[in-house]
């Protein structure tokens, strides 16, 4: 568990450092958009808000509500591509 | 959620809260890039990496869980482990912002606030970050409704939600006499995304003093397709006006859809002349040739034409604009195979081959592969000087936004007048690669094997509308299929729309093949 947690944190010092994880956060960006997912989320937030009444609602609504329906509906695509791109990178930057 | 922000920020906006604000804003939020980093905050990359390190929870060191800094002092803890939360309590430090987004918690609110003057800074570093950052310039910002556009949502309450099978834009055309062909082809351009937003959004500054400019009478077309009214609509205002201006077009008797597109795409093209784009003196582009209306932006491409001379393999190279293309079909007269090797066309798009049945692909692999001039039609050429045997070849330079393919079923050669019932089988999806310029150059530098890159968006198109002729030559009727939404087609038959498969798309004949560049890049 502590090794899992070690390793998680060497890569992503290692995306940081080489701006690799900006451009992966900016390509994730452009395939949720593409492919309506974003449209989804904020049609879902636009429900929540309805239900709880926007003079109510906080952000930690909004986040406990969409965060599950949010990941579950991540096309495995785009999964796929993202895990191919970070192998790729380490691949490349090994040490 | 106040956006009038809380009280509780008053205890932090004293002394230097600004600057130190800032700090906090470009150091851990809106980093940029390596450079900007390494720029702004330290100097060399041992010390960068102790950023990179430190930003992580100071309990349990993660480095994902919503990381929030603390804003009173050097604290990072997770949300959603409640690590910040703790802190704020103990020390009494109400105040973090999330590292991901930027916005600032208030722990006695208990939830995000929205404060003016910091809400400036946010804004302002994160547009420096961004401007830092290669090649990307400016950040792309919501639209936010001024002043006088909330007045007139105030005034006109009428809301319109699209819904995935709502068919809004959808509308019949009554048959004035022969007049499916305009019927169809007003079908294709009004369920054009691209024209339809350039329409919708009021884009047109009229410059004809005349009431018969045809771009004004397209833009009313689309208020009426997207009116709401079901009842067929009734063009003959169109009608009238593309007689004016295609005189040989006029008349009742039945005429070519194709004819009809091109020469309405023509009128529209020379009347577009309010809406060219005026270059950095102010002074319009008069210049014909690089005109930038919205019909050039849509639907002009470059051809590319090679002519080699077989003596001295000079290549003489030009580029002609084009709106659509039009592919010989095999049956016709002209002969249509053997075609070129190295065809992957067909592989790249998925087509199949039911048992010998031509495909779009083989049509254009036939339109780009190299032909062989022959004797009686020598060229000049311009690198020996001499009239010498040469091959000629059509490649794509540059695709248009929306490409239209136009198969060549009607035959007026001097021998006899047919229609070429062929059936061309087309997919939903094209893949241009193989047919550009840039691949061709790649064939001839060696490079057979082409990995097809599937990253690369530019030359993927997908159909959205087909118009078929039905009948003979001398009488014959024009319906057409059209696309809304993804995946819902229509069929439309003047007046009468149905819903159709796809199936039932892809099984018909085929004239004219309209497709959409899938990805749309900004230049």
């Amino acid at each position: 568990m502590y090794v899992d947690l070690k390793m998680r944190a060497t890569i992503n010092q290692k995306l940081t450092e080489m701006g690799e994880r900006e451009r992966l956060k900016e390509l994730l960006r452009a395939k949720l958009t593409e492919c309506g997912w974003k449209d989804q989320m904020k049609a879902h937030c636009k429900e929540v808000i309805k239900e709880k009444g926007l003079e109510h609602v906080t952000v930690e609504d909004l986040v406990v509500e969409i965060t599950p329906k949010g990941r579950a509906l991540v096309p495995d695509s785009v999964k796929k591509e993202l895990l191919q791109r970070i192998r790729m990178f380490l691949a490349q930057h090994a040490t | 959620m106040s956006p009038a922000g809380c009280s509780h920020v008053n205890g932090y906006k004293v002394d230097n809260w600004k600057q130190n604000l800032r700090v906090i804003y470009q150091c851990f939020v809106w980093s940029g890039t390596a450079e900007t980093r390494r720029r702004k905050v330290l100097q060399n990359d041992a010390g960068w990496t102790a950023l990179a390190k430190s930003c992580i929870c100071h309990i349990c060191g993660a480095h994902l869980n919503r990381l929030h800094s603390c804003l009173y002092c050097v604290f990072f803890g997770c949300f959603s482990k409640k690590h910040i939360h703790d802190h704020a309590k103990n020390k009494r430090h109400n105040l973090a912002v999330d590292l991901l987004y930027g916005g600032i918690y208030c722990f006695v609110c208990q939830d995000y606030i929205y404060d003016k003057e910091m809400e400036q800074i946010a804004k302002e570093e994160q547009r420096k970050a961004w401007k830092l950052q290669a090649g990307i310039g400016e950040k792309y910002t919501t639209w936010e409704p001024t002043k006088r556009e909330l007045e007139l949502l105030r005034h006109n309450p009428k809301r319109r939600k699209i819904t995935t099978n709502c068919t809004i834009g959808l509308r019949g055309l009554i048959n004035l006499g022969n007049t499916c062909f305009m019927n169809c082809i007003v079908q294709a351009l009004t369920h054009t995304p691209l024209l339809r937003d350039f329409f919708l959004s009021d884009r047109h500054k009229c410059e004809m003093q005349s009431n018969s400019c045809l771009v004004c009478e397209m833009s009313q077309l689309f208020q009426e397709f997207y009116s709401g009214h079901r009842s067929p609509h009734i063009p003959f205002r169109l009608l009238h006006l593309v007689w004016t201006h295609a005189k040989h077009l006029a008349g009742y008797e039945q005429q070519d859809a194709h004819e009809f597109l091109i020469a309405a795409l023509d009128v529209l093209h020379r009347h577009c002349k309010g809406d060219t784009t005026r270059d950095d003196n102010g002074k319009k582009a008069n210049n014909p040739n690089h005109c930038n209306c919205i019909i050039d932006q849509i639907f002009t491409g470059g051809l590319q034409s090679d002519v080699t001379c077989q003596v001295c393999t000079g290549v003489s190279t030009t580029i002609d604009p084009f709106w659509d293309i039009s592919l010989d079909l095999p049956g016709s007269s002209t002969p249509f195979w053997p075609l070129s090797p190295g065809g992957d066309g067909s592989a790249v798009n998925g087509e199949s081959h039911l048992s010998g049945s031509t495909t779009l692909t083989d049509c254009l692999r036939r339109f780009t592969r190299p032909e062989h001039l022959g004797s009686s039609a020598k060229i000049k050429c311009g690198g020996c000087h001499s009239y010498q045997e040469s091959t000629k070849q059509l490649t794509m330079k540059k695709l248009p936004i929306v490409a239209c393919f136009h198969l060549k079923r009607f035959e007026h050669s001097a021998k006899l007048r047919r229609k070429i019932t062929t059936y061309v089988s087309f997919p939903l999806e094209l893949d241009m690669t193989p047919f550009m310029a840039s691949s061709k150059e790649s064939r001839m530098n060696g490079q057979y094997q082409q990995t097809v890159d599937v990253l690369n968006n530019d030359n993927k198109y997908a159909l959205f509308a087909v118009v078929n002729h039905q009948g003979t030559l001398e009488s014959g009727h024009y319906t057409s299929f059209i696309r809304q939404h993804k995946d819902q087609w229509f069929k439309c038959d003047d007046a009468i729309i149905t819903k159709a498969t796809i199936k039932d798309v892809l099984d018909s004949e085929g004239y004219l093949l309209f497709y959409h560049k899938q990805f749309l890049e900004y230049e």
